[in-house]
């Protein structure tokens, strides 16, 4: 139950992972103040990081090589430090790990073909949603308010009770 | 023995479910009272019935009685009394049982709460809950029997798998089970509602606690769970995007949609269609994701067992939707909607926007959980949708869900003028622009982090403006003290004053999450004795290596002397534990939780003499928010869900 020995550059630096984000119409005019300063070029260690999250540990479960505490991912990691190193460009280790594994190993599916299916079909969702909605409300506002001939539900006298005994907003 | 008599217990059961389900709907037509109280009666044995079956188990599994074959894949002799009774929920089998049990005391809550009351809705009520736990019981006597008989007799078990040995065994499931099992009330008298036509709020009004209950259930547990990872995974995050928390945030999301837009048809006599559409998907997606851990369709840390429990879900699943949309389509004419608004900036769009977002987050999820197994069937390719698609796709949206969390509040009922709008959003919204800026300032620069912090910050504001608004205005006409006043707006509207605490806690939540997947500083080093290394403000110091034996298991204990800026700050043991079962050993980290940020250290490798070590030690800001920031969501919930007797009796008063 010895650990392996493993020489290997032991000093990593700070990590700083920034979730991707994209401006939502609500969020814009937060997100216009900050979203055109220029970006620090990235060094070895933040393309490290940033490759790393991206591709899936082969021995765990649904970790990115990044997270995993496993043997297999700080090989990885040190596998994809020699090479960024060596000067390959990230795309190209990215694509070692493809070649290598199978597109399986990326954690988000390539943009291309098929797969822009779940890509797009959120945002085309919500498009499509906040259409019909739109369309909803401004037909709640055209419609003439409900007459009162209605016969009396016990449910309707039970809210109505309700919404007497508590302050209405 | 046992095994007999929880089998036994279970058959017995299932007719009695079956019978009780039958008798409620024909006592109820044919107008016969003594076949209704046999039913209800049905429903009490079913429950009794459902926990001697439970109790069976639990003797098998707490006597060690390895002549049942799921105590020997669940159980150790070894094992203290706790991890022997939480053996239950540690597999396929047993957990479905649990659920059964649980289903089977909500059903028999339901008979003893309603005896007698709400009488149109209740045999119906009754045959759908026990439908559901018919269900759950012939899932385990057909495919996935918790009895099933081993042979021979094995002299010990295997015991649970080792990431399960944690005290939060106890707590998670039980909660998270809680949370869905809750939903099937609702949802029963949705079903009810349908059936009978009676589709007046009356539905909404009766079982508005039980929904709202189920999702602090819900909504703790999933919160538990990120705990769980967080501090016993030990890869420094909470959550990860498994399929799994997927499949139990679906239906929080649809459920968290429900709890709001119930508002518009209890206030408004709108959305009738899609409250009870809601509803539905709720409950059909925690059959969904029962159906994701349960089939084995998909690999994840929760993943059970393979077989054909699937396809047992997988039509409940299809009744489920298919039931549905028969009756909305039935009852079409009778789900007009009653309201109208006067402006397009109302509360009710507001909730149809918050609606849509949660729907799109849901629908999300659903899409990434299922797309790798869509693109296997389409292309043949394998493929991931993992943290990296999540993140990108839904951080926009949970940002926009949190922006409509701040303004949702404020905007009247029917509809309200720009400009009263304006007055309610100028100073929460300067404070969240300003606190944008703030960040900015101080160096951070991450666009996504510091919309995060503005929009939360507004959304807090706008809880404490509408507290301050709240008490001032009760001052006034009231002329009670700040703290009197204070009671006082929780007795007069519980609802609206636990639910801004509860956005409140999304907030804190919200900064959370953004801080500590921003700013985790993370380090790993190999260490010689008496090396240290620095992560943020600390320095960590390799002392040497202990070794133990647990009950289980064989623990090596790393030494380390942690320094926060050259003070010395106390020892910390992160170790690996080794079972005899598994190859890897599991790593135990140790760690100081803090308000602004955690150490967080784990033993990655050693020397058998102690000489050296690689450690990882992370430094995790502001992960404690999110420990809050859920308290504080619970919190809320129970504020809002207090009974009503307190507000009555200050209405009484105030009238008095």
């Amino acid at each position: 139950m010895n650990g392996k020995l493993r020489r290997r550059p032991v000093e990593r630096s700070e990590r700083t992972r920034v979730r991707g984000s994209r401006g939502t119409p609500l969020v814009v005019f937060v997100l216009a103040i900050v979203v055109a300063l220029p970006l620090s070029a990235s060094s070895v260690e933040q393309q490290v990081q940033q490759i790393t999250s991206e591709l899936r540990c082969p021995v765990c479960q649904g970790l990115s090589v990044a997270d995993s505490p496993s043997q297999m991912a700080n090989q990885m990691r040190d596998l994809i430090r020699e090479r960024l190193s060596a000067g390959e460009s990230p795309e190209a280790v990215k694509a070692y790990f493809v070649e290598r594994y199978g597109e399986w190993i990326l954690l988000a599916p390539k943009r291309e073909g098929f797969n822009l299916l779940v890509w797009v079909l959120p945002f085309l969702g919500l498009g499509a949603g906040a259409m019909a909605l739109v369309i909803v409300v401004r037909r709640w506002k055209r419609q003439p308010t409900a007459d009162a001939s209605l016969t009396i539900d016990p449910a309707h006298l039970d809210r109505v009770r309700r919404e007497l005994a508590e302050d209405q907003r | 023995m046992t095994a007999d008599l929880g089998n036994i217990a279970l058959w017995i059961a299932l007719v009695v479910a079956v019978y009780g389900a039958v008798a409620a709907i024909v006592g109820h037509r044919q107008g016969r009272p003594a076949l209704l109280d046999s039913a209800y009666n049905g429903v009490l044995v079913h429950c009794a019935l459902v926990t001697m079956a439970l109790l069976s188990l639990e003797y098998a599994l707490i006597t060690s009685d390895f002549s049942i074959q799921y105590v020997v894949f669940n159980s150790s002799r070894n094992y203290p009394v706790w991890y022997k009774i939480a053996g239950l929920w540690g597999a396929l089998e047993g957990s479905l049982l649990l659920w059964a049990w649980m289903q089977a005391v909500l059903a028999a809550l339901v008979v003893l709460l309603y005896w007698r009351k709400h009488l149109a809705f209740l045999p119906y009520v009754i045959a759908v809950l026990m439908g559901i736990s018919a269900f759950f019981v012939l899932v385990m006597l057909i495919p996935a029997n918790p009895f099933t008989q081993h042979f021979p007799v094995p002299l010990e078990g295997r015991g649970l798998n080792p990431l399960l040995e944690d005290t939060s065994m106890l707590v998670h499931p039980l909660l998270l089970y809680s949370g869905y099992v809750g939903f099937t009330v609702p949802y029963a008298f949705a079903m009810a509602a349908l059936i009978t036509g009676r589709l007046s709020a009356e539905w909404l009004y009766i079982t508005r606690r039980w929904a709202v209950t189920a999702w602090m259930f819900l909504t703790a547990g999933i919160i538990y769970g990120g705990w769980w990872s967080y501090h016993v995974l030990g890869w420094g995050g909470y959550w990860a995007w498994d399929p799994v928390e997927n499949a139990s945030f679906m239906p929080w999301l649809a459920g968290t949609a429900y709890i709001h837009s119930v508002m518009t048809q209890e206030k408004r006599g709108m959305l009738k269609v899609w409250n009870l559409a809601l509803i539905s998907l709720t409950f059909a997606l925690v059959i969904f994701g029962t159906f994701l851990t349960r089939s084995g369709i998909l690999t994840s840390v929760h993943a059970f067992t393979q077989g054909a429990v699937g396809y047992f879900f997988l039509a409940l699943l299809a009744v489920i939707l298919l039931s549905t949309v028969t009756l909305l389509t039935l009852r079409a004419d009778q789900l007009k909607t009653e309201g109208t608004v006067d402006s397009v900036l109302s509360r009710e769009s507001a909730f149809l926007f918050n609606n849509l977002l949660l729907i799109t987050f849901c629908f999300t999820l659903f899409l990434g959980t299922i797309f790798p197994l869509l693109a296997e069937a389409v292309r043949g390719v394998k493929v991931s949708v993992g943290a990296p698609y999540f993140n990108y796709v839904a951080g926009p949206i949970a940002l926009g869900l949190l922006f409509l969390m701040g303004v949702g509040p404020v905007i009247p009922w029917r509809g309200g003028s720009w400009g009263g709008l304006g007055r309610n959003l100028l100073g929460p919204g300067v404070v969240g622009l300003a606190a944008g800026a703030t960040a900015f300032v101080l160096g951070i620069r991450g666009p996504s982090v510091v919309a995060t912090y503005a929009v939360a910050v507004f959304v807090a504001a706008i809880a404490v403006q509408e507290y301050y608004r709240g008490i001032r205005a009760r001052r006034k006409t009231a002329g009670e003290g700040p703290l009197r006043a204070l009671g006082q707006l929780f007795a007069r509207n519980r609802r609206r004053y636990g639910g801004l605490v509860v956005h409140l806690g999304v907030a804190l939540l919200a900064i959370g999450i953004a801080s500590s997947s921003t700013f985790q500083v993370q380090r790993e080093q190999m260490l010689k004795k008496g090396e240290a290394l620095e992560a943020g403000s600390y320095r960590v110091r390799f002392d040497g290596i202990t070794g133990s034996r647990g009950p289980t298991h064989v623990k090596v204990q790393g030494i380390f002397t942690v320094f926060n800026d050259r003070h010395e700050a106390g020892q910390m043991t992160p170790a690996l534990r080794f079972y005899p079962r598994q190859q890897e050993p599991i790593a135990e980290v140790d760690y100081w939780i803090g308000f602004w940020e955690d150490l967080y250290v784990i033993l990655g490798s050693f020397d058998r003499e102690g000489n050296w070590a690689v450690i990882k030690v992370m430094v995790n800001p502001m992960v404690s928010w999110i420990w809050m920031g859920g308290a504080i969501m619970v919190l809320g919930t129970l504020l809002a869900l207090w009974p009503a007797r307190f507000r009555s009796a200050a209405v009484r008063g105030e009238r008095s």
